[in-house]
């Protein structure tokens, strides 16, 4: 197991090298000269120089790759052009949001998929297999947002139960948990579908291996039965399951702004629009290493669950 | 009836009143009419007008036509790349394919909204860029699967016959492997398609696709919502096309999966 978590660490931290080399590269292919976009028409050429320090677009391609590393290690993502503070300190201010939103995404299509994969899969034909496949092709087709609108339309509007916009004055507080349902259902929805899915599908090869053919001829109880195919299907959803957490943290920017959340989605749109790149490169930064991360992470629990999975 | 029609049937209806919308319906779907705005389903407006009174049915069958398009066309470009790149990295092997494999590996580590986004920023918002974006953000998965068919393929006795024959590496690859795995990526192309509706889609929504006025599905949803509890028809109608669509693709590709699945 060491040399395997060893051999992990090291292919995590050659991806993490690429990706970044990629994000500075995008950042400097970004069109016209960011310095001069942002003095305007009226700038003399020494402000110019010094709006270009500060974006860290002074020196050599070779100085500033040095210097954008060496930053991104010690946690120093650059300062903020419109709020004029350390991109780190926005990214502070606007991750819980985000995060309350994608844990609460994250919980409910746990449930519900996992949930639904495996009623439809230990009863394949049944009705609840249609149900599960119906919703699963259903739920991939519909465009999130539009969804959400629907949601809106019925629960916030015409039902009233729920509030349709933003957070309550409090801020992040039990009370907002109620205002996040709502986009929280809209991310979980395509998200439950595929986990579903490939419950059901674990499901459905385990159900017809030996193990569970000898479980079942000692007469062990459906329960047992259960929990054996249960043990042996779940591992394999993993990677599925990480893929979506990793995502989630830039896969809430639409429905954020359906719902009118301010998250890091509204902050990155609003890096975009007004040209604040080094709040888009932190951003893109932060996602990318908790995507690469969490994905390992799976990884590793995989491997933790079943050790065949440990030569690679 | 099979999923597989049933997803053909759904597509063809669809396309032919997208295509056709200019003769279904004669109204122009950019045209304002400030003394019917926000009418409700009448026999003139089968959906409604929104803000402008502009008619909804024809802005959502021609914003259709526009979305089908930028979707079909970044799968085909999605398609090509990835798979195109995937094939030489397989028949070349050695450095080409290591390099190659690499650099989509670093693609698949952003997640794939993400990578949409960061292009369009970079291109800005256009019909050619959005297409551009998508075909780039969903090529690895091509790459992968194009690399790893024609990798089993090109090791099967019937290429080596071909090579014992005297056909060249290109020839093996076209002639041979090929033909015997373009289905299984065509299928998942059909599922690739239904994504990136969605993916327009919300990019227009996010207002950095096609412009305004343009209609696309996704532009339209975008106006929709800010005058969604006056005319809810507005983001429904619209919604209900792009479903449509999004869905027939992802029936004939599952369909096609299922059958491809059983043969083998």
């Amino acid at each position: 197991m060491t040399r395997y978590l060893v051999g992990q660490i090291f292919s995590f931290l050659v991806t993490l090298w690429v990706v970044l080399t990629l994000v500075f590269l995008g950042m400097r292919a970004l069109p016209g000269d960011a310095a001069t976009i942002l003095g305007g028409m009226d700038t003399s050429s020494e402000q110019i120089a010094a709006i270009r320090e500060r974006l860290g677009l002074a020196g050599s391609l070779a100085v500033q790759y040095k210097d954008f590393i060496s930053g991104v290690v010690q946690g120093d993502l650059g300062d903020s052009l419109r709020e004029r503070r350390p991109v780190t300190a926005v990214l502070l201010d606007r991750l819980p949001v985000t995060l309350a939103l994608a844990g609460l995404a994250f919980v409910l299509s746990l449930v519900i998929g996992i949930g639904l994969g495996l009623l439809a899969g230990l009863a394949p034909g049944g009705p609840m297999d249609r149900f599960t496949t119906l919703f699963a092709t259903a739920a991939l087709a519909l465009p999130e947002f539009w969804f959400g609108f629907l949601l809106i339309l019925l629960f916030a509007v015409n039902l009233g139960w729920f509030p349709v916009l933003g957070l309550p004055p409090t801020g992040l507080s039990w009370q907002a948990a109620w205002h996040l349902l709502l986009p929280a259902l809209t991310l979980a929805l395509p998200r439950s579908a595929q986990v579903a899915r490939l419950t059901r599908a674990q499901v459905l090869e385990q159900r017809t291996s030996d193990y569970v053919r000898t479980a079942r001829s000692k007469g062990l109880s459906p329960r047992g039965i259960t929990r054996h195919i249960a043990s042996n299907a779940l591992p394999g959803v993993l990677p599925l399951l990480a893929l979506e957490l990793g995502g989630l943290l830039t896969g809430t920017i639409v429905v954020e702004q359906v719902f009118g959340l301010p998250g890091l989605g509204a902050t990155i749109l609003g890096g975009i629009s007004a040209r604040d790149y080094p709040v888009v490169q932190g951003i893109t930064v932060l996602a990318v290493v908790v995507y690469i991360g969490v994905n390992w992470l799976a990884d590793l629990l995989q491997a933790a669950a079943d050790p065949r999975l440990r030569t690679a | 009836m099979g999923r597989v029609r049933f997803g053909a049937v759904l597509f063809v209806i669809v396309l032919l009143g997208t295509v056709f919308a200019p003769m279904i319906r004669p109204v122009d779907p950019l045209e304002p009419n400030y003394r019917a705005t926000y009418a409700g389903i009448s026999a003139e407006h089968p959906l409604g007008t929104d803000r402008l009174g502009r008619d909804v049915l024809s802005r959502a069958l021609a914003g259709g036509r526009v979305s089908l398009s930028i979707a079909l066309s970044a799968t085909a470009l999605t398609i090509l790349l990835g798979g195109t790149l995937g094939s030489v990295a397989a028949s070349l092997g050695g450095a080409v394919d290591t390099g190659l494999s690499r650099l989509f590996d670093a693609l698949l580590a952003f997640p794939g909204f993400l990578l949409v986004l960061l292009v369009v920023a970079i291109l800005g918002g256009g019909a050619a860029q959005t297409v551009l974006a998508m075909g780039l953000a969903g090529s690895p998965v091509y790459f992968r699967l194009a690399r790893s068919y024609a990798r089993s393929e090109l090791r099967s006795e019937y290429v080596m016959a071909a090579f014992a024959l005297g056909a060249s590496r290109p020839r093996q690859m076209m002639r041979h492997a090929l033909p015997n795995f373009i289905g299984s990526i065509l299928v998942q192309g059909a599922s690739t398609a239904a994504t990136f509706l969605l993916v327009e889609a919300s990019l227009s929504y996010l207002g950095l696709g096609v412009p305004l006025p343009t209609p696309s599905w996704g532009n339209v949803l975008q106006e929709s919502r800010s005058f969604l509890t006056r005319q809810p028809w507005a983001a429904v109608g619209p919604g209900i096309f792009l479903a449509a669509a999004s869905l027939s693709f992802q029936f004939v590709a599952d369909g096609m999966r299922d059958r491809l699945d059983r043969r083998s």
